[in-house]
């Protein structure tokens, strides 16, 4: 009896005492990061009469208005958009075949789409570029050359989230139930179930949207511009700007996500069962 | 006039045998319920019907036509599934409408089918909600609407309430019995509960380990099991020894009494006795200690160790059981008005 009362005061400090320890650990780096970017007095000195002078977005602007910074972002925004397309339209027709039609082969597609992750980007890009340079060069002078290798990489991740989604509606059962009523495989697929895998697909395009906008490595490797590698340069030159300029992507980025969600839980789509 | 016909069908997936020489015959407009533990093969051989699984060997016949090499989607039947598997992007009557829709009837038809089926399935206002809106109860009574809105030659139902809790699991297994004799469509039914099969089947199949022990009408199950499976699975029963006596005349408990249906070859065999069969008379020196009462409205059950029979139940009037208590010894015999007694094969 009497460890119950214990128990019930102990557990909410002990979780509120862990989530003011994970607050700090992530927020105090993006705190210093946002001074540094932001405020344009000399680190060293903090006093508390200098906490609120020199602050100023002048960086962030020169950096977002940088010819370069912008024809990169607008790179980043094309590719993006062409590796979620690329992905789903591998990945959407393969979760659906395996799920509903040879559920025997999961576990081999499973593993086949967690290649992506064993093999690290540098041998990845050496190997494709070796093959491409002789075969086909113009695919490689191309900075959308970067699509498949996007489409592929964010793999391990969104086939997760179609197949985890696919289970979640009981796509099988589905399947089986509008397959008892005389519906056609097509009719299926285009009136059954993808119109139940919309949670899945958003949430696996923004996975994808995530990953191509962090995505450093092969960008760097096959000598393309894109937001990721344009900032690393730009913080070469103005260390508070590029900065700034992650900050703020990070922001946007979460915003983004964030509205997602928010439009799916309004369309009464459960994000939760998409895998998210 | 027997629509359906299955014969002879055996399935296997890799080691484990599925169903062995599952033969049934359904005859037009009859509600047949395929009754056993889970594993028994039950929803296997409801799915063959369906097409989703092929058989390994045997015929599947419709109207004496062999539907075999038939995918489900020409089949023509209708099925309800455990999961209630609604299309969770269409409202109740989109649901309902689809089987209508693929099959090309006329707007002015899916309208007037939709419309009967909400109104027999007492769907009304639940009609345009999405499935995520409704009770499990609602969900099961769209996909059974769904099921039936057009017009299918049999009617399959796996486990239809098993995801519903106590009370809507009775309503909508008499509803269910409702409509199908409102539309008189021939009905296969799997469920592993007996009470539900016992309610609403003209006749129930008592499967065990792939095989179709016995088939017949509920009431003929009760009385005359033909093995200690089925007598087991239907209803509590007690097996007590039997000694010949003559040849149909067989001695239980002190009594002789009359051997129904297939008399076993032996001096002695297992007798099946029902607990509502018996009768306790307290005695100081009786085999038998009263292990527990439980109090059930007209009757009571009595539950007792008796020394050369074992775990033994009794239902007895509870006008009876008053001076029944926890720890009494009590004499068990067969009551006055039983004269009949089924025999299940040589007693071990």
């Amino acid at each position: 009896m009497s460890a119950t009362p214990t128990r019930r005061i102990a557990l909410p400090a002990v979780r509120g005492g862990y989530l003011i320890l994970i607050g700090i650990y992530f927020l105090l780096p993006l705190l210093a990061m946002a001074r540094f970017a932001f405020q344009n007095v000399p680190m060293a000195l903090l006093t508390p009469e200098k906490l609120l002078a020199g602050w100023s977005v002048s960086g962030l602007w020169t950096a977002i208005t940088d010819p370069q910074v912008m024809s990169a972002t607008w790179t980043s925004v094309q590719i993006v958009a062409l590796s979620i397309v690329l992905n789903l339209v591998i990945l959407v027709p393969v979760a659906i075949v395996t799920e509903v039609r040879n559920p025997a082969l999961r576990p081999l597609i499973n593993a086949l789409t967690l290649l992506p992750w064993v093999i690290p980007p540098i041998a990845l890009v050496v190997g494709v570029a070796a093959t491409f340079r002789v075969a086909a060069p113009w695919f490689l002078a191309s900075t959308l050359s970067l699509v498949p290798f996007y489409a592929l990489w964010a793999m391990p991740f969104t086939y997760r989230v179609l197949d985890a989604g696919l289970q979640a509606i009981n796509a099988r059962t589905l399947y089986e139930a509008a397959r008892g009523m005389g519906a056609s495989f097509p009719t299926i697929i285009f009136k059954v179930i993808l119109p139940n895998m919309r949670a899945s697909m958003i949430a696996s395009a923004a996975l994808t949207a995530a990953l191509v906008l962090g995505e450093f490595a092969f960008a760097s490797l096959l000598l393309k511009s894109t937001l990721p590698t344009e900032m690393v340069t730009y913080q070469g030159s103005d260390p508070r700007g590029g900065l700034a300029l992650a900050l703020f992507v990070m922001v946007v980025t979460a915003v983004i996500l964030g509205l997602v969600v928010k439009a799916m839980r309004r369309q009464g789509i459960n994000f939760q069962a998409s895998g998210f | 006039m027997t629509i359906v016909s299955m014969q002879g069908i055996a399935k296997s997936f890799g080691p484990s045998r599925a169903l062995e020489d599952f033969s049934i015959d359904i005859a037009s407009g009859e509600l047949i319920c395929l009754l056993g533990p889970s594993g028994c093969g039950k929803t296997t051989a409801l799915r063959i019907l369906a097409g989703f699984e092929q058989a390994d060997c045997g015929s599947v016949r419709i109207d004496g036509s062999d539907i075999s090499p038939l995918p489900p989607e020409k089949r023509g039947f209708g099925m309800v599934f455990q999961d209630y598997s609604l299309f969770p992007n269409m409202t109740a009557r989109q649901n309902i409408e689809f089987g209508l829709r693929v099959k090309r009837y006329s707007a002015k038809e899916r309208t007037a089918t939709v419309d009967r089926m909400v109104d027999i399935t007492r769907l009304g206002e639940h009609a345009d909600k999405f499935p995520h809106q409704m009770s499990g109860g609602q969900k099961q009574r769209v996909a059974l609407a769904r099921a039936i809105a057009t017009s299918p030659r049999v009617l399959l139902l796996d486990e239809p309430l098993s995801a519903l809790d106590a009370k809507v699991r009775e309503s909508l297994r008499d509803e269910i019995r409702r409509l199908q004799l409102e539309i008189g469509v021939t009905t296969l039914f799997v469920t592993h509960d007996q009470h539900e099969a016992l309610a609403i089947a003209d006749r129930v199949g008592v499967m065990s380990d792939g095989r179709l022990e016995q088939l017949a009408a509920p009431r003929e199950l009760y009385e005359s099991p033909i093995n200690s499976f089925v007598a087991g699975f239907i209803g509590t029963v007690n097996t007590f020894t039997a000694h010949r006596s003559s040849d149909r005349l067989w001695e239980v408990l002190g009594r002789t009494l009359e051997a129904s249906g297939a008399i076993p070859a032996g001096t002695t065999a297992a007798a099946v006795i029902r607990p509502e069969q018996l009768a306790l008379d307290t005695h100081d020196t009786g085999d038998s200690e009263v292990r527990s009462v439980a109090f059930l409205g007209a009757l009571t059950r009595v539950v007792l160790h008796d020394a050369s029979h074992g775990r033994i139940v009794a239902d007895i009037l509870s006008a009876d059981a008053a001076r029944l208590e926890v720890g009494a010894r009590v004499k068990i015999r067969v009551r006055d008005d039983v004269t009949e007694v089924v025999l299940i094969g040589a007693h071990s």
